[in-house]
């Protein structure tokens, strides 16, 4: 088995991972179609050494997002973007997410070995299979297909992707040959046109949280990018069940398990929980007659609304009608739930403000802590941020993370000018990349046809 | 056409070309647009030919060669029997504003066995209602990069206004052959439409493109809209040096898909120049099989066009529309609700 090592990748949202991060000061309101400053963002993640800069994605629109993710709403196509970062970059792996559920496998395919040759071994497919029914409105649909019929349609088009590169002719035009695959969804006769990709196959990720995604995961993909999980000790059962379900299908250690990480960071603690509070002071919240879950993030998670209507129901204790910035009494705390007590210990871990303390809780900080993260955020110094990171290196919860920039660009580079010196400073994290391709950086060898 | 100040050129980049290193096709393309060249046309057939492997997918390619070069158009092939209207729009729509605004989409029509036996699945044949989706697809294309006004986007900070809802419009197309409920997840393209090519002699196409693509030069004739006519030429020194590279490539002959035209460069420019003013072409989409030829046609006939006051003057806006001479559309779903009666006026 080889030295376990820690992966870093890049999570770009144009507005910034943060539903209010366009709007900080520093921030690029809309950086979705400024190729030239996602060129910029990408060099600083390279001139880190970060692993992949990855570029999420939604086959849907909705105005009404615009308060509560307005990352969701717009963005350039994946394909065209990786490619403008490909020719901006010569090491950094480049992440696309495709969905089978709305594409063809032939097109995959050829997709994403053009995105290898073009970036010169550095393409990854994000395989998601689309858990917003709103897609399904755009591509004829009536209605959104279930879990099991997704994955049983995306585990077929992995299948003949994989098949189509493994038929693909070498540059010298050699070595190509059918697939005439037959299968219960689908008839593809081949070779692939182009020529077989740089990496053999792209490398693969995949995420989720069901069953069918973590088999999935286990079996088929290389890197396993984590949802949020509610405990520390979820995640690292997370974590375990990844791992036990990769060793069944005698690939143990070829799995890498990233979990997205919001870092709010700056030089000294007292900076990043002022940033923190910063970016929560500029959400605008949504109405108090408005209540129940609201689609927070385009599929990727549903949430509570926010306001204290939606808070008194979270944490299980009436805080309707008090002014934001007031101090919640500890003996209204005291009535939380389990689930209101869990979520005070994370207002604290992020806040540092306690119950009863010399800085108290306020009722902003519960509407803040009602909605479900996108990921797990980290509030601190440098070295508090490279603390966990380690922490959950170490003690078996992540192989690296995905990193989610709250705002574009600073919080990028507040990453990687701040943090990722700390990691290498500790042995942690790779000084200079290995090699030239996202497989020599994820350590993975190249796959025989 | 009248008005017509200069022929519009669009090279086709030879596939040994563009299946290289990705270097050598940035350095084709430089070299084409410090020529003055106008647009690369990037074709794109999701099926293998023998011999060698194909170029990667033009959309990748066009996306690399947009943010290496500045002013020269970049034009792809996509067939409506092998995308999604969905990811078509997008694709092309990212292209345009990854580039600025020098994005072009050329539709690709008619029957294709081998691409068709590599789209076959379940519930959906390429073969099945292949006229009736290439006749829904322009106009819905155009629809959807227009389901986001021009200005609906407002990133205002300081009241945390991030769009303007009223701009925004689901478009719910219900078709015989195509389904989109919208909006497209994209704000309008620098362009409004990128620029759209069809075959010329397309019963429904030809109404609905921007422009139009004619095999020959007589096929241009009484067109409403810019026409280019599709030539290969094999140009050399001297007469007898390009009648030799035209025998070298089988002596290919003028078809119903391109005319072939042989000889040194001021002969190939003058002939050129003959077919534009007769048949008021507004320039040529010239096709290079060989590699060689696309530097001897640059080297030694583009030259002569230039001379004789041939070429569109290459300072004008650097977008395919610009260097086209089209407008940029209005948008259509505003012009119908406006004309419906149904669209408040709306001060800015």
């Amino acid at each position: 088995m080889r030295t376990r090592e820690l992966h870093l990748g890049l999570m770009f949202w144009a507005t910034g991972t943060h539903a209010a991060g366009w709007r900080h000061p520093d921030a690029v309101a809309d950086a979705a179609y400024d190729i030239e400053l996602i060129q910029e963002v990408s060099r600083s993640a390279e001139r880190a050494k970060l692993d992949f800069v990855f570029l999420g994605d939604r086959l849907a629109s909705d105005p009404a997002l615009q308060h509560s993710n307005p990352a969701q709403i717009s963005r350039l196509e994946p394909f065209a973007t990786a490619a403008a970062i490909a020719a901006a970059t010569t090491h950094i792996g480049v992440v696309v997410t495709a969905n089978p559920t709305y594409s063809d496998p032939y097109g995959i395919a050829r997709l994403l070995a053009s995105l290898d040759h073009l970036s010169e071994g550095r393409a990854a497919w994000n395989l998601v299979t689309g858990a917003d029914p709103a897609a399904a409105l755009n591509f004829g649909r009536d209605a959104h297909w279930d879990t099991e019929r997704r994955y049983d349609w995306a585990e077929e088009t992995l299948a003949v992707v994989r098949r189509l590169w493994d038929a693909a002719p070498d540059p010298d035009g050699t070595g190509s040959r059918r697939i005439d695959h037959r299968g219960r969804y689908f008839s593809v006769d081949g070779p692939l046109d182009v020529a077989r990709p740089p990496q053999g196959h792209v490398v693969v990720f995949s995420a989720g949280t069901s069953d069918r995604s973590r088999e999935l995961g286990a079996r088929d993909a290389d890197v396993v990018f984590a949802g949020p999980q509610p405990t520390f000790a979820k995640r690292k059962e997370y974590y375990a069940d990844i791992r036990a379900r990769a060793a069944r299908h005698g690939r143990a250690d070829r799995v890498a398990v990233l979990p997205g990480l919001t870092p709010i960071v700056a030089p000294t603690t007292e900076e990043a929980v002022a940033l923190h509070d910063l970016l929560n002071a500029l959400l605008v919240l949504d109405p108090e007659r408005e209540v129940g879950d609201i689609v927070r993030a385009g599929g990727i998670g549903e949430g509570h609304r926010r306001n204290l209507t939606s808070a008194s129901e979270v944490f299980g204790v009436d805080v309707r009608g008090h002014d934001l910035a007031d101090a919640v009494p500890a003996a209204v705390l005291a009535g939380v739930s389990e689930e209101g007590a869990r979520r005070l210990a994370e207002i604290t871990r992020l806040t540092r403000r306690t119950v009863g303390g010399p800085a108290p809780i306020t009722y902003g900080d519960l509407v803040h802590a009602t909605p479900a993260q996108l990921s797990h955020v980290v509030v601190g110094n440098p070295e508090e941020v490279a603390d966990m990171i380690q922490e959950w290196f170490e003690e078996g919860a992540a192989d690296g993370f995905n990193i989610y920039p709250a705002y574009v660009p600073g919080a990028v580079t507040a990453f990687t000018e701040l943090v990722v010196p700390v990691l290498q400073r500790r042995g942690l994290f790779r000084k200079e990349y290995r090699g030239r391709t996202l497989r020599d950086h994820l350590g993975l060898a190249l796959p025989p046809r | 056409m009248t008005g017509r100040t200069g022929l519009f050129l669009a090279y086709g980049l030879p596939d040994a070309v563009l299946a290289g290193r990705p270097a050598d096709a940035v350095a084709a393309a430089g070299r084409a647009e410090a020529a003055g060249v106008h647009a690369l046309l990037l074709g794109d057939r999701p099926a293998a030919r023998p011999g060698r492997p194909a170029p990667p997918a033009a959309i990748v390619t066009a996306s690399v060669l947009a943010v290496r070069t500045r002013r020269i158009g970049l034009v792809v092939d996509a067939a409506p029997a092998y995308h999604e209207p969905y990811n078509l729009a997008r694709m092309v729509a990212s292209l345009d504003h990854v580039s600025a605004g020098r994005a072009g989409w050329r539709v690709v029509t008619g029957a294709d066995p081998e691409a068709d036996a590599n789209h076959r699945r379940e519930g959906a044949d390429p073969v099945d209602g292949r006229a009736a989706r290439e006749a829904e697809f322009v106009p819905l294309l155009r629809d959807l990069w227009d389901t986001w006004e021009d200005g609906a986007f407002v990133h205002e900070k300081d009241t945390g206004r991030f769009i303007d809802p009223g701009r925004v419009r689901v478009l719910d197309h219900r078709g015989p052959a195509l389904r989109v409920r919208g909006p497209l997840n994209l704000v309008r393209p620098p362009q409004g439409h990128p620029v759209v090519l069809a075959p010329a002699d397309h019963p429904v196409l030809a109404r609905e493109a921007d422009v139009l693509l004619a095999g020959s030069p007589e096929a241009a004739a009484a067109a409403d809209r810019p026409v280019l006519a599709t030539v290969t030429p094999f140009v050399a020194g001297t007469e007898a040096g390009a009648q030799e590279l035209h025998a070298r490539a089988g002596a290919p002959r003028s078809d119903a898909d391109a005319a072939v035209l042989v000889g040194d460069g001021p002969s190939v420019a003058r002939r050129l120049l003959a077919w534009a003013d007769r048949a008021s072409l507004h320039g040529f989409a010239l096709r290079f099989p060989q590699p060689e030829g696309v530097e001897a046609f640059t080297a030694l006939a583009l030259p002569a066009l230039r001379a004789a006051g041939g070429l569109v003057d290459g300072h004008g806006p650097a977008t395919l529309r610009g260097h086209l001479g089209l407008a940029r559309p209005e948008n259509r779903i505003v012009a119908r609700l406006t004309a419906a009666g149904t669209e408040r006026s709306r001060p800015r």
